[in-house]
């Protein structure tokens, strides 16, 4: 089911969370959405997933416009989306089964029918033999789990996460998106991942929408974005990832301070050598990395170019060349 | 101590409890409703499911103003409202009425508090889910509350106790009119003592059983 946004505005007063957001989420994907804390990205997913009304704009699933649904026919649209949250939210009252009964509870289906479900489901999030756990005695990895199982209990067109792995540990964090990933494949879903974590964006997304301050600002795939970030929000997003930032490192006051981003094959050619000795240009690397974007390897390179201008300058045309994204002053 | 007290205290204790156990059931009748809908017509911050300020401003106003009402005078207003409900104004049974509706709003502010406790988030993702307000109240707020409510019910237990011994002044009987009528006018303190003791040990075996119960549920979560 593809997801589309049009001009979606919200405000909270005079605070103005979600300002003029248009989007199109394709169907059988996963989505990211990310921004900084406050970027407006908690309210967006509120507003694309029906709990809260825009002031104004329209959210479409598959063309039907479903911002304006009101009590039942809201109530009967809510049940075929799925959500989960960076604080899992799951009924202490009910042990997991009964986590996972919940949803199928409320729209009346069968018991014996439930049962199977939740044992299916169980195993589907590799939790079998946990279901009559009390959630306090759960991991929090186990717990969002149980999250899973239940946001997908009634076997939804879209699963929203919100902020769904911020409270966990990196191996963790890993796990539950191999999983997110696996089920989407199996069960054909619109995946929409907010999170304020690249690394997120990196392991799990196909595209990826990058808000400030209530606004989209650079939107596309992933890998493309990765290997040509146009906005200073996304720049600062990447350098968070790599490690490399303005503070590390001040080699040279008079050349410039660069920064490359090599993609696919381009990662395999010994590309600085080769513009090295055809441009007679020195080259001093301050840091750089190799990482996986979606099934692509992305290498990123931070780095001063010497010795004049001129020299500057066609090594630049020549990284280009050879389909290195340069960003950097003269 | 002769035979004769001991019956006097063992009907007065049978009295107290019969006031106890209607008035706190008519209580928890009158009072969930009311300390439901105060939760959930609060502000969606607080956990509200359906925000009315307006509505949840006056109904938050009569609870407050029965909840300052002196319970001595209660029992005098309500006098006619006991006769025509169970037909006689006074005795146990008639004592019953004033003491459901006094306590009443106090249930209604203590379920209101445990309401409060319930996680929003919780609130949240059943909402997302497609629960209706109906599912959401009963399915998922008493529920997830439960705990806080039971403690929440001791504490209405051991406050009948406490107001039902003032019932006696309407002839409700009772251990507090027992206490007054023949410890106090009558120059008999043994039945002080006695009433007293009783009363005691009553608090202490609900507020304990109650403690036990809670901890009970909270274990299994």
């Amino acid at each position: 089911m593809h997801i589309k946004l049009r001009n979606l505005k919200r405000d909270y007063g005079s605070l103005h969370a979600v300002q003029d957001v248009s989007l199109d989420i394709p169907s059988n994907t996963i989505y990211g959405i990310i921004g900084r804390s406050g970027a407006g990205k908690s309210t967006l997913v509120r507003l694309v997933s029906m709990l809260e009304k825009p002031d104004s704009g329209e959210v479409y699933y598959d063309d039907e416009r479903v911002d304006t649904l009101e009590g039942k026919a809201l109530i009967e649209k809510r049940r075929h989306i799925g959500m989960i949250f960076q604080t899992f939210n799951l009924f202490s009252s009910r042990n997991a089964v009964g986590n996972i009964a919940y949803p199928m509870e409320i729209c009346g289906m069968d018991k014996a029918y439930i049962r199977n479900r939740v044992s299916q489901l169980l195993a589907l999030v590799g939790l079998e033999g946990r279901g009559d756990a009390p959630i306090s005695t759960l991991s929090g990895g186990q717990k969002q789990r149980v999250a899973i199982a239940r946001a997908l209990a009634c076997q939804p067109d879209i699963l929203f996460c919100d902020e769904a792995t911020s409270a966990l540990d990196p191996q963790t964090t890993r796990s539950i998106l191999a999983l997110v990933k696996e089920l989407q494949a199996r069960m054909n879903l619109t995946v929409v991942m907010i999170t304020h974590q690249m690394e997120v964006v990196r392991d799990a997304c196909e595209r990826v929408a990058v808000l400030d301050n209530g606004r989209v600002v650079e939107e596309g795939m992933v890998s493309d974005i990765f290997a040509n970030p146009k906005s200073e929000v996304t720049k600062d997003f990447l350098s968070n990832l790599t490690n490399v930032k303005d503070s590390i490192v001040r080699w040279s006051s008079q050349s410039g301070r660069f920064t490359l981003r090599f993609r696919g094959g381009t990662t395999d050619e010994p590309i600085i050598s080769n513009v090295s000795n055809e441009t007679g240009a020195s080259f001093n690397i301050r840091a750089a990395g190799v990482q996986h974007v979606g099934s692509e390897e992305m290498g990123v390179m931070v780095l001063d170019i010497g010795p004049d201008e001129q020299h500057v300058r066609a090594a630049v045309e020549l990284l280009k060349k050879y389909g290195v994204s340069v960003e950097g002053d003269f | 101590m002769d035979m004769q007290m001991i019956n006097q205290v063992m009907e007065a204790t049978g009295e107290t409890l019969v006031m106890v156990f209607f008035s706190t059931i008519f209580s928890l009748m009158l009072g969930l409703p009311v300390g439901v809908l105060l939760h959930i017509t609060g502000k969606e911050a607080d956990g509200g499911i359906i925000p009315s300020p307006v509505f949840n401003n006056v109904l938050s106003r009569i609870v407050n103003i029965l909840r300052s009402f002196p319970f001595i005078i209660l029992l005098i207003v309500l006098i006619p409202l006991s006769r025509i409900i169970v037909g006689t104004s006074i005795g146990t049974k008639a004592a019953i009425v004033p003491l459901s509706i006094a306590a009443a709003p106090f249930v209604a502010r203590i379920i209101e508090s445990a309401l409060k406790e319930v996680d929003p988030g919780v609130i949240q993702a059943a909402k997302a889910m497609g629960s209706t307000n109906w599912q959401l109240v009963w399915k998922v707020l008493l529920p997830e509350a439960m705990p806080a409510l039971m403690s929440g019910l001791t504490l209405t237990i051991i406050n009948l106790i406490g107001y039902s011994a003032m019932a006696g002044t309407i002839g409700g009987g009772g251990l507090g009119d027992l206490a007054i009528r023949y410890g106090y006018q009558r120059f008999r303190p043994s039945y002080l003592v006695a009433a007293v003791i009783v009363i005691l040990v009553m608090v202490e075996i609900i507020q304990i059983a109650g403690d036990r119960i809670v901890k009970r549920m909270m274990a299994r979560r």
